[in-house]
């Protein structure tokens, strides 16, 4: 099995796989300056989004660590940070730099906009002339960390794509890898297995209380989920109940054990299988595992969703014939030859791991190439 | 080149369901079922083979019903439970929304 992905080493020890200057705002109503700073200059990235303005407490510190985990990613190589006004734009930047990557951080009160993206692009020249020299080094494919979360879920996802995930899963941590999981609602009715995998009691528990923290939340509501999950696509793909959907959902950390349970981008602490409390929803979940410094995503999807994310590359794989063509564009790894007994699981491990191999050696996904940046932050309530 | 490795090869002498665990009360068809076939099916681990009359269309994808299950039984997938049947549902009938509901979502 081939081990060796060329990636980039950061100064904080971190491996990525990408290698972009972000430019990151504060607040919405920041995304002005960044989106027009991107269309004058190659290599950088707007990461334009819809929050950081009153919100607090719990909320705020997840928006925080959010932009923070963003701009630590190992897949950024620079950012520049942009905001209103220079506390929380500073805030975000120093934290950015105890990376040791190159961070800026500008504001709009008392200079205005135009002199704010002049100045954000002269520093934005100046990184991208920097992070373009800087090379791909050998490192170990179990340095990277790995993040799993599948979408438009159907019956083959439980039966192909998700099983032969949790068969790389298993490969990818019997060799010393990182890999994180979640999908909190989407785990109803097989909760006691995953609960069941804990290596720690504390985790199991910790596990539990924030699995029920949201049945809680939902509860109050004085509602349940029926026609949100499982979706229209799920059904229409032939689960019918959240159970099935969770059952087929948890094949993807195979049979390996969870080291342990975090919230909320709460830090991962070391090697292994980690479960973090996210969003079911793909934009979400997938960026807020990007935040928790994941460098490659692995997406099984059975109808097909496109989900990308902007500096995460998400890999879809499929089990699904139908969907293998009818969206063909969208899928990086088809292994819907088992159902026809033209592949074997091995084999389809095989590809994806290929597939991640050269995914971390620079080569594009298909979310990727077609521009799929989706940036959605998790926001745990209504602002102030 | 993608797509050309592993062209499907025609469904002949098919596995036309699939069956999660030995024991499970539902299978997944692979093929499109039609009204009348009889179909094969197996476990993944392939110690179980079935054979059964399938009595109404299932899409691909879809479950089908390896007992005939009462209203009210628990029905079983994964060796695990996925709901409840809201009505019979016959041997080789088409098991989905319509018959089969949440314990979880979606009560009285």
């Amino acid at each position: 099995m081939e081990r060796t992905v060329f990636a980039y080493r950061r100064k904080d020890g971190k491996v990525g796989v990408r290698n972009w200057v972000v430019l990151i705002p504060v607040d919405d109503i920041s995304n002005a300056i960044v989106e027009t700073v991107e269309k004058s200059i190659i290599g950088v990235l707007s990461l334009p989004h819809s929050y950081g303005r009153l919100q607090f407490g719990k909320d705020l510190d997840l928006f925080f660590k959010t932009l923070i985990g963003i701009g630590t990613n190992p897949n950024v190589a620079a950012a520049i940070v942009v905001g209103i006004e220079p506390k929380w734009t500073n805030k975000i930047a120093d934290s950015i730099a105890k990376t040791g990557k190159p961070v800026e951080a500008f504001w709009v009160e008392g200079h205005g906009q135009l002199r704010t993206i002049e100045k954000v692009s002269r520093t934005a020249v100046k990184f991208v002339e920097h992070v373009t020299n800087v090379k791909r080094e050998p490192a170990d494919i179990s340095e990277l960390i790995i993040s799993l979360k599948c979408g438009e879920s159907d019956t083959t996802s439980g039966l192909v794509a998700n099983r032969v995930v949790g068969k790389f899963v298993e490969k990818f941590l019997d060799i010393g890898g990182t890999v994180l999981f979640g999908e909190t609602t989407e785990l109803t009715g097989a909760e006691h297995i995953v609960a069941s995998k804990f290596k720690k009691e504390e985790d199991r528990k910790k596990f539990l209380e924030l699995f029920n923290e949201y049945q809680e939340l939902i509860r109050k509501q004085g509602v349940d989920l029926l026609g949100s999950q499982p979706t229209e696509g799920n059904i229409v793909g032939g689960l019918s109940t959240i159970e099935e959907k969770a059952l087929g959902n948890i094949q993807k950390i195979g049979n390996a054990m969870i080291n342990g349970a975090l919230d909320f981008l709460e830090p991962v602490p070391g090697k292994g299988l980690y479960f973090m409390n996210t969003s079911s929803a793909a934009a979400e979940a997938v960026t807020l595992f990007a935040a928790a410094n994941a460098v490659i995503h692995l997406f099984p999807t059975g109808q097909g969703n496109p989900v990308g994310n902007p500096i995460l590359p998400v890999i879809k794989i499929t089990g699904n014939p139908k969907t293998a063509k009818a969206m063909e564009e969208h899928i990086d790894v088809d292994i819907s030859g088992i159902l026809t007994g033209a592949l074997d699981m091995e084999t389809a491990t095989d590809l994806v791991w290929k597939r991640v191999i050269e995914t971390a050696c620079g080569r594009l996904t298909r979310a990727e190439i077609l521009n799929h940046k989706e940036f959605v932050l998790t926001k745990l309530y209504r602002s102030a | 080149m993608r797509g050309t490795k592993f062209t499907v090869r025609g469904w002949e002498a098919v596995i036309a369901f699939l069956v999660h665990k030995d024991g499970d009360d539902v299978g997944i068809a692979v093929i499109d079922l039609k009204k009348g076939m009889t179909a094969r099916g197996k476990t993944l681990t392939g110690n179980r083979e079935y054979s059964l009359t399938v009595l109404e269309d299932i899409p691909f994808g879809h479950k089908i019903a390896l007992k005939n299950l009462q209203k009210g039984d628990k029905v079983v997938e994964y060796g695990e439970i996925i709901g409840v049947a809201t009505q019979d549902i016959p041997k080789g009938a088409h098991v989905h929304i319509h018959n089969l509901r949440s314990l979880r979502w979606g009560g009285e």
